[in-house]
């Protein structure tokens, strides 16, 4: 850490302030003048417009910082994380999305519940729900904290803490105003706050900066010899199979998660979802296509200016990349702080989704679906923001002291909601016969899948090998699926009600 | 809806009509899917020639960027949007075949 790191940084400071506050109060405008987010430029504008909304609702600090300090740590092996992104779309349009839709249920505890006809298992979805956006949660408050520690100069442990309070109030202050999420406004300065300062960064060490995407490539070639980490060749820090189980982990996360399924409730018929999916991917592509050119350029400064880090030192600094490789470049301070502005707002947008749906889960679900089922309304209310507050403290203790990187601590997330969530809907809209017996057998045990590493590694090894904490949805979704089919099938069926509502309504008609 | 005749669903026995060319399409999509990700990875594990993992198409150059790095980082997204986009195209036609006469019991 040299001098420049411990100062204040006001230039920075000053414009993601300016932006955060603009993002509120364009909300609370946006608020009084139009109370649907759906555009009313008709049907094409209406489907770009719900893809950039996909797209925002799914950028994080993980796709933000964590991608490139993965890619700038492991090369090839954090590909897995792009493809893993981008792939898992695919499986969410052509595996749930317009059947989610018919449905009618949208969150996983609500889709759970009603099609297993099981409160056991609504309450078991919901924890895992919860648990879910904890660790989600946890991965984005570590990049608020890095990202506030470069701002303010100041050690990790109190910018997380600044961090947290900052984007709580946050939440607090959007939650009172009923500020409204502009999610495509928000997407237009994400791309422009991720890919204008890498053009600059391109330009600078030239390289063919219109396309940074590909002007990357040259540096590659000339950073890839000088370090022992080969970036390019597929399998030199891993293995086959980590790179695959990391891959479709990631995938089958993406269709499983709570925040991203509930996005279809929004969009007003099948059709249009199917479509917003599409514009949704191509938008995500966009950032993924340019995060390994961050790590890249940050790799071949440090070659030119002679200094490699060792690799504890790399792994300690690889999540801050993108803000160190525009500062090492000689970006002007003005660009680094869009760039930071970018990441924080990605972050807290996330939190503040992540929050919201968790607590909400805890007040519907847990609460008045378990606990008080007389509850009002407004009590269900204080009772979600109890709840909001004690998952961001829970949150917050897990990012004081983070277990792992930005992307291994979001691939956690990953994995549970892959190993839980997504065969509970594939299987409850693709096979009538799965039923509560089964399906509550099937979400234990991709718990117990997801955590097995750290629950049985010590006693058996194998544990540890084919359920990686990371990746444990190759090998977890297989047994999960298999455990949950053999169990429905040694009790009874659902109800008919159920089957007949699958068959004649899900799979009925086409819209 | 209540006397409407069913059938239980199953993703491995689909009804015929509408979501048979479904489960169909699904399929056809899960394989292009599949294949590009994981079988790319698997031909270029087969094709290893040097311990360090030097392959073909490690040592070819296009856009830029390694062939593998290019169709792993840049191509594969494409290709899933073209996934996701020759879904939708063929749904959509089948939506509009089946949604004329209204009754897709009827067909075939």
């Amino acid at each position: 850490m040299n001098m420049n790191d411990l100062q204040i940084k006001f230039v920075p400071l000053g414009i993601v302030v300016v932006v955060l506050t603009s993002f509120l109060l364009i909300g609370l405008l946006y608020k009084v003048r139009e109370s649907s987010e759906y555009g009313l430029g008709g049907r094409s504008i209406g489907r770009i417009g719900s893809g950039a909304a996909i797209a925002s609702n799914w950028m994080s600090a993980a796709s933000f910082l964590g991608m490139a300090g993965f890619f700038y740590l492991y090369g090839y092996q954090a590909l897995a994380c792009v493809i893993g992104w981008t792939g898992g779309y695919v499986l969410l349009l052509i595996l749930l999305a317009g059947q989610i839709r018919r449905f009618g249920k949208y969150t996983a505890p609500d889709f759970v519940g009603e099609r297993y006809d099981s409160p056991t298992a609504r309450l078991i979805a919901a924890f895992i729900s919860i648990t879910i956006s904890v660790i989600y949660c946890a991965a984005q408050f570590k990049g608020i904290g890095i990202l506030f520690g470069w701002l303010f100069g100041v050690p990790y442990v109190i910018a997380v803490t600044a961090g947290a309070i900052a984007v709580i109030s946050y939440v607090v202050f959007a939650g009172s105003m009923g500020v409204m999420k502009n999610q495509r406004m928000q997407y237009t300065v994400l791309i422009i706050s991720f890919i204008l300062p890498l053009m600059y960064l391109a330009k600078k060490l030239g390289y063919f900066w219109i396309l940074p995407q590909f002007g990357y490539g040259a540096a590659l070639s000339q950073v890839s010899p000088e370090f022992r980490i080969n970036f390019t060749l597929p399998f030199a820090g891993s293995s086959l199979f980590q790179w695959s189980a990391l891959c479709f982990t990631l995938m089958v996360g993406t269709a499983g998660l709570p925040h991203v399924l509930s996005r279809f409730y929004i969009v007003p018929n099948i059709r249009d979802a199917r479509w917003s999916v599409v514009w949704g991917l191509f938008f995500i592509a966009l950032i993924y296509w340019s995060a390994p050119a961050y790590a890249v350029f940050a790799r071949l400064l440090e070659f030119r200016s002679g200094v490699a880090p060792d690799p504890v030192t790399a792994r300690g600094m690889a999540d801050m990349i993108v803000i160190t490789a525009a500062t090492q470049g000689g970006l002007p301070p003005w660009l680094v702080g869009i760039l930071a502005a970018g990441g924080l707002s990605a972050a807290f947008a996330t939190v503040a989704g992540l929050l919201m749906t968790g607590a909400a889960s805890c007040s519907h679900d847990i609460y008045a679906g378990i606990l008080c089922p007389t509850a009002t309304e407004h009590r269900k209310m204080w009772v979600a923001k109890g709840c909001a507050l004690v998952l961001a403290l829970l949150v917050y203790f897990i990012a004081v002291n983070p277990p792992g990187l930005i992307v291994e601590i979001t691939a956690v997330a990953f994995a549970l909601a892959g190993n839980t969530i997504f065969p509970a809907f594939l299987l409850g809209i693709w096979w009538g016969r799965a039923n509560r017996q089964g399906i509550i057998a099937g979400m234990i045990l991709g718990v117990l899948v997801t955590f097995a590493t750290p629950l049985f590694g010590r006693f058996i090894p194998l544990a540890a090998t084919i359920f990686p904490l990371t990746s444990s949805a190759l090998c977890g979704v297989p047994l999960v699926l298999l455990v949950t089919i053999t169990v429905s099938l040694l009790t009874p069926p659902p109800p008919e009600r159920i089957r007949r509502f699958l068959a004649t309504e899900v799979h009925g008609y086409p819209d | 809806m209540s006397d409407k005749p069913w059938s239980e669903v199953n993703l491995l026995r689909p009804r015929k009509g509408y979501m048979g060319r479904e489960v169909l399409i699904t399929v056809v999509i899960l394989i292009g899917w599949g294949g590009a990700t994981f079988g790319f990875q698997l031909l270029q594990k087969f094709l290893e020639s040097t311990p360090q993992g030097e392959n073909p198409f490690t040592r070819f150059t296009f856009f830029n960027l390694p062939l593998n790095v290019w169709f792993t980082g840049q191509f594969l997204p494409l290709w899933f949007v073209f996934l996701c986009l020759v879904f939708n195209l063929y749904i959509d036609r089948l939506t509009a075949r089946h949604s004329q006469p209204r009754f897709p019991y009827e067909h075939e």
